[in-house]
Order: structure tokens, then C-alpha cells, then sequence
């Protein structure tokens, strides 16, 4: 897209100079008119065919991006990425073995609840390089949106819904979490540097750890589900 | 039957004006805050300050005398429809409800001004703040409130910034009319715009609103009662888009002179339609969103809680449908500019006439298909986001038609480089950059990434700032010697541009690259990593604002302090509105002008006057 | 006629004018209040569909009075049949001013139904997204259709001799626009707010 844009700008930017600077009135000048020329049918018509071919290519390209699920890397810092992510749409088969994750959201943090593990909730986020992970992101007040940088995902989280997307770690690393949508008064410190890509032997030590810790926590939640609602309303209430 | 006392004119006698109306504002707040807190259904103060916003408008706007034509009328009397007698001259009518369209284009234009200012002052907290990555500078809270203020503050004025001032001063002297078609919905239009800044301006009194100017629910429903300011602060501005749309279309299509014809419409006039279209369309949709919004907050409904049968989903799309019709709201009026001045200064027909108006209109028609495109990693419909993403990059194409008669115009011709001129050539490269970020924003994968950071922040910030507000600055100083009959300092203007140009650039250009490097918008705390980048944004920032004060200065020097009267017609430009003398008449034509000619023909060996000022002969019409 | 000699020459002049301007006017305030009714015809589809926490229309609801919804959909048709009917004849005759009075008591009767029917709902607003939605577009409904009859009055004190009504014509017939708008309105929230749910 780059590649793109920077000809586009540099193309209009060098007219707009060039006709400012070679076409200008000079000093003490007469104010004369410029030619009487309404306008070239065949640059109108060049114009319109190039802009339009350059937009239809820049969406094809998008939209091939979006569905065959190639890394939405993070752009302008693919050194920092340690992972690829896409998003819910893409037609990539969800295989069993995607480990499943739910980022639940409430101000002002995120937690975690591994359905595959017990649906234990852990307070930050460690995940097995190498392994496809399903998100399940809802939230428990407002809109939040969980935005993993250095995996290059990032989805909003409501309430009430259960917004799905796939990311795989491809190198272990440290990635930093935070909230991308306005969210109240903490917004700004809702961030979380702890997250780690793990081997997957680390990985089953760190669970089985939280699984110790948050063992009688856990008994205080409710049993997992894609989204939390109180219950529901009737007449009367 | 003799009705003679009933065929007199007769007025209210009712001292109308700006004491009134604060007078009768107070009453009605604090009417209306005892009437909801004592009869509202649920015990909560929001119900008592909605209804007391609604009933100090309310009395705001029968004490400037808003009331007396209805109710005369009702009453049966006679009433003078067009207010000729309200024809005044003097300083005083700029502070009474005037129905001459000059009068409320000169109190726009200072209204807007002075909203900026506050604006701007926002801007700069909101900056200071971010000197530090932690917000130790301004307290977290004070800084979200600063956030939600500044971004309104600016929504309210970028809707009405050219419109306002330029679209109701300039668009009856471009089309050859001797009026507004609804003179009295056009000083509904402006008066709408105070009552609503000083209600928002109101929400600090309440701690302020945590929402931005997006006012997502369910945050807006958790938010405190300044919240309820955001609320009646929009529907106001809502129903002045909706009042100055119904206007100013009424008066294009209805009141042409005879002999202009569609292709001989000013390009800037065309402008103001596509506006006032999307003004009249969209901002329905927002008033009802936000009456959802204060039913929510008041009545206890449910429209926006999951929890309840409602969804925040609604909200998104019910906002951003009005909200992207909204940003060509701001930037439709500044390509008419742009392009308008293009052909004035290049001296030469504007190149592909029809191509810039099927530009403006494919914009308008492609504005109203993208607006999830703000909603792509929100979880609405992920199914329908390859379409979203192929209309946005569509909006492309009309708006490259913009940049092709721009610059068509000024290929080989002789353009005179004036400060008007040089906000425009400083709009285009703006402009640019604003467009070019925004296909990556279009673009679902790298959008993943950009969302909701400091870039999109940036982008916009290029396209409004650096587009709308480029073009509001061309048209002060084109129109300004036409609005006041004084010049602007000019060597002061080619000052404020190369301040504002650098300025602005060495602004937002670093906030792009914060955006890159995982910086949201809107956050008190950041990265201590990009704090270098951050103080440098806040200091370039500052420059930014001072250059707004030396526009200030200029304009005060100019018009009161210093003044040169400007000779007539200092552009020496074709266009209809400069061939009437200044100060412009009382109604501004002395009869409906004959269109002869369009208003680009620069050049031409026989070029035609554009109009026969002395009008049809025998013909009364629009009189 | 003598009457007409109480209009000044500028007055007859901008009353021609006023024909083009009145009707054109009309019609864009109808497709901006058309907007304003789309969303909330939207809000109550989504929410329908949506139907979040299974609250839309939560079990035990009491529905609106169907009996109360019809009287007041058939007021409104008879206010608004009334006018349309009257556009047909002469502001001066006995032809208009009849059924013009007639659409002004009926369209009064209208606010007051509503309003009884919005005081016994049976159902609490914190109810659900139907009870939201009710409220919301019968609310806009019956606010807006009481500052139409308020317009209506104004015509209808103005039709006399050296009233404006009988000079300018076109606000008359451009009137009954939006009564026409506001039935059909009526019609569409009678069927989704009644029948549908």
C-alpha cells in the first residue's frame, strides 16, 4: 500500500509545486488570465480510469488480505511483531487444536479464562508459541477493546457479545496489552506489559500454576460462558 | 366588515434582545431542573438538568424574540413575513435577532471565532498534559473532561465553520437572490450555535463528560451529569444542521437569479448543497440517537444496555451513521473553496467544471455507505466488512476529481499568489496527506493495527485541521475585504500561513508515527518510551496555537484597530458577488440581476459581464 | 374584490414566490424528519433481532393497548383526510374552514389519547427494549403531531379576510404534506408497535 501511496503523493505534491513556483505571477507583473481551457476530455478521462483502477486494486488486495488471513502485522514496527492475528469472517477452518482464550474486559483490566483448562481466569496473559489461539473477547460494563500490539490483533470488547478472533504466536517474546477504546477515567493505565509468548512446556507450568493460585477464587465465579448477563429480566422487576 | 385594526401591523411589545433572552435562559433552567427533579419518574438529577437545558434554550430564544412571529400569528395578526421592518443599521443588530442574512453571516462568523479560541485553549491543556506520561500535569479526570470539551467544542464549529459564516453571507449574493427563502429558520440556525456552546461549556460544572465526542454508550449511561450537556449541547447543533439545510437548499434550488443556470452555478455553491444535504440528512439520525441516549439516562430505558434488551451496537451504528456523513459536513464546503479560489486566482475557467461537481456529489453519495468502517474490529458484521472497505477507498476516486480540477486549474496558467491562494495550495498538501492516511485507516488489516490509535487521531486531525480549517482561513482573508469592506494585513498573512503551515505539520506528523508506535487516542498516560516524541508534538503545538493568536491579532488590527478600507473588488475576481458595491445594499441587489455569463470565463476575448445588474426588464420577481 | 387591495404590490409579488419556496421547503424538512423516523424504525429492528439477554419483550409483558393504539391511528387519519379534503376548496369558502376546524379538534383529540394512553402503559420503562422503543417513537410521534396541530391553528387564525393564509396559498397545500407524512408515520408505528412484537 505503501508503494502506493508514497508515487500518489509525491506525483501531486511535485504539480502542486511546480505550478505554484514555474506558473506563479511574478513581482510587478500584470494580472493577465490564463488560457481559456476548459478542460481535456482525454486527461479528464485518464484521471478517473487511473484513480479508479489504483482504488480497485488497493481494495482487492485489502479484501484478499482479509479473507485468505495472512499476517495482519503490526504496520511500521514489524520488527517489534512477534505474532499474526486475524480476525472473525476470514473463512480459516477452526480447527480443534486452536487453543481457546476469553479476554474478559471491565474497567479498568483485563483477565483471562482458559475454557480448556478448567475455565481458570488468570490476571495476565501467557501463550505457547507456535500454537493457533481462538480470542473470545466480551466485556463485563462498557466497550473496551483489547489491543495485543506485538500480535498484531486488537477487537473490541462489549458487552454482551462474544467477539472471536485467531492469532499465532510465531516466536516467544514479550508483547504489551492495552485498551484501545475510550473507556472512562483509567483508560490511559489499562495496559499490561506482562504478556509472554512461552514455549509450550513453560506454558503448561505457568497454567498449571494459576490453576494452584486462583483455585479458590475460581470456585466464586460463574461457570464459563461466551458472554455474562445478569439474569434474565420479568415482569415485576 | 371593516377590518381595518386587524390589517395594521402589530408587534409584540415584549423587549426582545440578549438581555431578555439570559433573563428567561435562567428562569427556564431552573424551571425546568425543579419540574424534573420534582416530577421526574426516576430520582435522579439527569431528568432536571435535560429539562432545564431544553427550557433555558427555550427561553433563550423567546427572549431574542423567536416567539413574537409564531405567536402573532397565531393570534391572527398581521405580520410583516420577511421582517422587513427589522431591515436595521448600526452595531446593535449584531447583537438582536436580525433576518437580514449579512447580518447573521458577519455574527456567525464572529461566534465561530471566538468557539475556536476556546477550542484551541482546550487543544493546548490537553497537550501540556501529555508533557508528562503519567498524568501527574492535569489529573486524569480533568483530562478526560478537557478531551470530551475540546473535541466537541471543535465538532460544533467545524459543522457550521464555512457554512455559517461563508454559506449564509455569500451563497444569496453568488446566486443573485435578495434574500434567504426561510430568513427566520436562518436566525434559528445561528442562535441555536451560543445556547449549545454554553451548555457544553456547562458540563464543567458537572465534572465534564468522559466520552470524547463520540459519546459511546454504555460509557455515556455511567457518565455523570455532565453528560446531559454533550446530549442537549448536539441535539441543538443537530437541529441548527437541520434549519440551515432546509434554508440554504430551499434558497439554491428556489431563488436562482434568472440565468443561472445549473452549469453556471458557483462551484462553492455547489459545495454548500452537497453540505447541506448530508447537514439535513445525517443530523436526524443523530437527534434520534441522542434522544434514545437522554431517554436512557433519564427515563431508565434501555436502548444502548446489552443487559436489558438494548445493544451498544445501535448506538455505534446510529452514531457513526450520522458521524461520517458528518466529516464530508466539514470538508464538502472547503473543496468549493479551494476550487472556487483555484479558478479566481489561476485566472482561467475552472478545469472540468462538471467533473469538480460530480466529484462533490459522488462524495455525498458514497458518504452515506462507510460508516463502519469505524466499527471494523468492533465484532458488528465482520461478514460485511469487504464492502465497507471497497466504498471507503471508493470515496477516493470523486475526491481525487477535487485534486484533478485544482490542479488542472493551475497547470500553465499565472497564479497569483496571495494569501488566499496560499492556504489553498497549503489545504491541497494537507489534504493529501489526510486522504493518503486514510486508506490505510479503510484498509481492514492495517486498520487492526491503526484503530483507535494516536494515527487515526492524526488523520483526522489532517483532514479537518489541516483541510477545513486551511480552507475557513482562504476564505477570511478572500472574503473578508467582501464581508467588512476591509483588507487583512497581508504581509501578516503570509506570516500566520508559514507559521500555521509548519506548525501544524511538525504537529501532527510526529502524531502519526506515535500512532505506529502503540499510541491510543484519548489517554492520560502513555508510553514513557515516546515521551521525546510527545514533547515535541506539545511544542510544536504551542507554536501551532500562537499562530492562531496572530490570526486573531490580525483580524482584530485589520478590522478595528488599524483598518484599510479595501478597494472594490480587490481580487478582481468575475464572480457575481464582488460586482456589487461595499458595503453590500440593505438587499443587496437593487433588482434580481440577469446571469449573462458563468463566473470563470478568464480569458476568453468575448467574455460576457456575468451579470446585467439592472435584471430583467419589467421583471419583479424574488423582490 | 376589495380584500385583495389590502395586500401591498411586494406582498403579491413575494406570495408568488412563495409557492416554489413553500413546497420545496416541505419536502426537504420531510426527508430529514424521514431520517429521523428510519432510525428509529432501525433501532427497533435491531434491537428486535438482537434481542440481547432475551429482554426485548421479557416474559409476563403487558403489550400496549391495541384498542388505545387504533383509536388513535384513526384520529389521526381523520385529522389528516380532514385537511387533504379542505385543500380542495378555497381558503375563504365554508368548504375548507369546515373540515380545516374539524382536522384542528380531531388532531387535538389525538395529543390527548396519546398522552392518556403514555400515562397507563402497563409496563415500566425499565422494562425491556420494547417498552424503550415505544416510548421513544410514540413520544416523537405525538410531540411532533402536536406542534403540526399548533401550525394548523396558525392557519387556521390567519384565514380570514387579510390573512396571510388567503395571499399564500402554498404553506396551506404544503401542510398538508406533512399531516399526510405524519399519518403514514402513524400507520407504520401502528402496525410495528401493535401487531408485530
Amino acid at each position: 500500500m505503501t508503494a502506493l501511496a508514497i508515487p500518489v503523493f509525491t506525483g501531486v505534491v511535485v504539480l502542486v509545486l511546480y505550478s505554484a513556483i514555474f506558473f506563479r505571477r511574478r513581482a510587478g507583473e500584470p494580472l493577465y488570465d490564463g488560457p481559456p481551457v476548459y478542460g481535456g476530455a482525454r486527461l479528464q478521462l485518464t484521471w478517473i480510469v487511473v484513480s479508479f483502477v489504483l482504488v480497485l486494486v488497493l481494495a482487492l488486495l485489502g479484501i484478499t488480505t482479509l479473507v485468505s488471513s495472512q499476517a495482519a502485522q503490526a504496520v511500521g514496527a514489524s520488527g517489534r511483531a512477534i505474532g499474526s492475528g486475524s480476525e472473525t469472517g476470514s473463512p480459516i477452518k477452526e480447527t480443534n487444536n486452536e487453543l481457546q482464550v476469553q479476554v474478559i474486559a471491565q474497567q479498568w483490566y483485563f483477565t483471562y479464562r482458559f475454557p480448556d483448562y478448567g475455565g481458570v481466569e488468570t490476571t495476565h496473559l501467557e501463550l505457547p508459541v507456535g500454537v493457533p489461539v481462538e480470542f473470545h473477547v466480551t466485556s463485563l460494563d462498557i466497550i473496551h477493546s483489547w489491543w495485543a500490539y506485538e500480535l498484531g490483533v486488537k477487537a473490541d470488547a462489549n458487552p454482551g457479545v462474544d467477539n472471536q478472533f485467531h492469532a499465532t504466536p510465531q516466536r516467544t517474546g514479550s508483547f504489551t496489552v492495552r485498551c484501545a477504546e475510550l473507556c472512562g477515567i483509567w483508560h490511559g493505565e489499562m495496559a499490561d506489559t506482562e504478556g509472554r509468548v512461552v514455549s509450550g512446556s513453560d506454558f503448561n507450568s505457568w497454567i498449571k500454576q494459576q490453576q494452584a493460585t486462583f483455585a479458590e477464587i475460581g470456585k466464586s465465579l460463574p461457570s464459563y460462558a461466551p458472554s455474562y448477563f445478569p439474569e434474565p429480566l420479568t415482569k415485576g422487576t | 366588515m371593516a377590518v381595518a385594526d386587524l390589517t395594521t401591523e402589530r408587534r409584540l411589545s415584549i423587549p426582545t434582545g440578549i438581555p431578555t433572552g439570559v433573563l428567561l435562559a435562567i428562569t427556564g433552567y431552573f424551571a425546568g431542573v425543579w419540574l424534573g427533579n420534582e416530577f421526574g419518574l426516576f430520582d435522579d438529577q439527569n431528568t432536571g438538568i435535560i429539562l432545564g437545558y431544553v427550557f433555558a434554550t427555550a427561553g433563550f430564544l423567546i427572549g431574542m424574540g423567536f416567539l413574537n412571529h409564531p405567536l402573532g400569528r397565531l393570534l391572527g395578526w398581521r405580520l410583516d413575513p420577511l421582517g422587513e421592518a427589522d431591515i436595521e443599521v448600526g452595531l446593535g443588530r449584531y447583537f438582536r435577532l436580525s433576518l437580514d442574512h449579512k447580518v447573521i453571516g458577519i455574527q456567525y462568523l464572529v461566534t465561530i471565532l471566538t468557539m475556536l479560541f476556546f477550542g484551541g485553549v482546550g487543544a493546548m491543556v490537553i497537550r501540556t498534559s501529555l508533557l508528562s506520561p503519567t498524568p501527574t500535569i492535569v489529573p486524569a479526570g480533568n483530562y478526560l473532561s478537557v478531551v470530551g470539551l475540546h473535541s466537541v467544542m471543535m465538532i460544533f464549529i467545524t459543522s457550521a465553520a464555512i457554512v455559517g459564516p461563508f454559506g449564509n453571507y455569500l451563497v444569496p449574493l453568488m446566486i443573485g437572490s435578495r434574500r434567504m427563502a426561510f430568513p427566520r429558520l436562518e436566525a434559528l440556525s445561528f442562535w441555536l450555535v451560543p445556547p449549545a456552546a454554553v451548555i457544553l461549556g456547562a458540563a464543567t460544572f458537572w465534572g465534564g463528560f468522559p466520552t470524547g465526542w463520540t459519546g459511546y454508550a454504555p460509557l455515556s449511561e455511567q457518565a455523570g451529569q455532565g453528560m446531559d450537556s454533550y446530549i442537549v449541547g448536539f441535539i441543538l447543533i443537530g437541529l441548527a444542521l437541520i434549519t440551515s439545510g432546509v434554508n440554504m437548499l430551499a434558497t439554491i434550488i428556489a431563488l436562482r437569479a434568472p440565468g443561472l443556470t445549473w452549469a453556471r452555478l458557483p462551484i462553492f455553491v455547489w459545495g454548500i448543497l452537497c453540505t447541506s444535504i448530508l447537514g439535513l440528512l445525517a443530523a436526524p439520525v443523530l437527534a434520534a440517537a441522542l434522544v434514545m441516549l437522554a431517554l436512557d439516562r433519564s427515563a431508565q430505558t434501555s436502548f444502548f444496555l446489552a443487559s436489558n434488551g438494548g445493544s451498544n451496537y445501535l448506538w455505534e451504528n446510529l452514531f457513526w451513521f450520522f458521524g461520517h456523513p458528518e466529516v464530508y459536513i466539514f470538508i464538502l464546503p472547503a473543496f468549493g473553496i479551494v476550487m472556487e479560489l483555484a479558478a479566481h486566482f489561476a485566472r482561467r475557467p475552472l478545469f472540468g467544471y462538471r467533473v469538480g461537481v460530480v466529484g462533490l456529489f459522488g462524495v455525498t453519495l458514497l458518504s452515506w455507505f462507510v460508516w463502519q468502517h469505524h466499527l471494523f474490529v468492533s465484532g458488528i458484521a465482520p461478514v460485511l466488512r469487504p464492502f465497507y472497505m471497497l466504498s471507503t477507498e471508493l470515496i477516493s476516486v470523486p475526491t481525487g476529481f477535487i485534486f484533478l480540477v485544482v490542479l488542472g486549474t493551475l497547470w500553465r496558467s499565472r497564479v497569483w499568489l496571495t494569501v488566499p491562494m496560499l492556504f489553498c495550495l497549503g489545504f491541497l498538501f494537507n489534504f493529501l496527506i489526510g486522504g493518503i492516511t486514510g486508506v490505510y485507516l479503510s484498509d481492514v488489516p492495517t486498520d487492526v493495527t491503526l484503530h483507535g490509535s494516536y494515527f487515526s487521531m492524526a488523520h483526522f486531525h489532517y483532514t479537518i485541521m489541516g483541510g477545513e480549517i486551511f480552507a475557513f482561513a482562504a476564505a477570511i482573508y478572500y472574503w473578508f475585504p467582501r464581508m467588512t469592506g476591509k483588507m487583512l494585513n497581508q504581509t501578516l498573512g503570509r506570516i500566520h500561513f508559514w507559521w500555521m503551515f509548519i506548525a501544524f505539520n511538525s504537529t501532527f506528523f510526529p502524531l502519526l508515527i506515535a500512532g505506529l508506535l502503540d499510541m491510543p487516542r484519548r489517554v492520560s498516560a502513555y508510553n514513557p518510551g515516546l515521551q521525546f516524541l510527545n514533547q515535541w508534538v506539545t511544542f510544536s503545538a504551542y507554536l501551532l496555537f500562537s499562530s492562531m493568536i496572530l490570526f486573531a491579532a490580525n483580524i482584530i488590527y485589520s478590522w478595528f484597530i488599524q483598518p484599510v478600507p479595501a478597494v472594490a473588488n480587490p481580487w478582481r475576481a468575475r464572480s457575481l458577488e464582488w460586482q456589487i458595491p461595499t458595503p453590500v445594499p440593505a438587499r443587496n441587489f437593487e433588482r434580481v440581476p440577469l446571469i449573462l455569463a458563468g463566473p470563470y470565463d478568464y480569458g476568453l476575448p468575448n467574455a460576457k459581464p456575468v451579470a446585467d445588474l439592472r435584471g430583467l426588464v419589467g421583471a419583479t420577481g424574488g423582490s | 374584490m376589495a380584500a385583495e387591495t389590502r395586500y401591498s404590490a411586494a406582498e403579491a409579488a413575494l406570495a408568488a414566490l412563495d409557492v416554489r419556496i413553500a413546497s420545496v421547503g416541505m419536502w426537504l424538512f420531510l426527508a430529514a424528519n424521514a431520517f429521523y423516523y428510519a432510525a428509529w424504525y432501525f433501532a427497533f429492528f435491531y434491537l428486535k433481532a438482537l434481542n440481547n439477554n432475551g429482554a426485548w419483550m421479557i416474559s409476563g409483558l403487558t403489550r400496549p393497548s391495541r384498542a388505545y393504539g387504533t383509536i388513535v391511528l384513526l384520529l389521526a387519519l381523520v385529522s389528516a383526510g380532514a385537511y387533504a379534503l379542505a385543500t380542495r376548496a378555497p381558503v375563504r369558502t365554508l368548504l375548507w374552514r369546515l373540515p380545516a376546524v374539524a382536522a384542528l379538534v380531531v388532531g387535538l383529540g389525538v395529543v390527548l389519547f396519546q398522552a392518556y394512553e403514555m400515562w397507563h402503559l402497563g409496563f415500566g420503562l425499565t422494562q425491556g427494549g420494547f417498552p424503550s422503543v415505544f416510548v421513544g417513537l410514540t413520544g416523537s410521534w405525538v410531540v411532533e403531531w402536536a406542534a403540526a396541530t399548533f401550525w394548523l391553528a396558525t392557519i387556521i387564525s390567519q384565514a380570514r379576510v387579510g390573512g396571510d393564509t388567503i395571499l399564500r396559498a402554498a404553506p396551506v397545500a404544503a401542510f398538508a404534506n406533512l399531516l399526510g407524512f405524519l399519518a403514514v408515520v402513524g400507520i407504520l408505528n401502528w402496525i410495528l408497535l401493535y401487531f408485530l412484537p
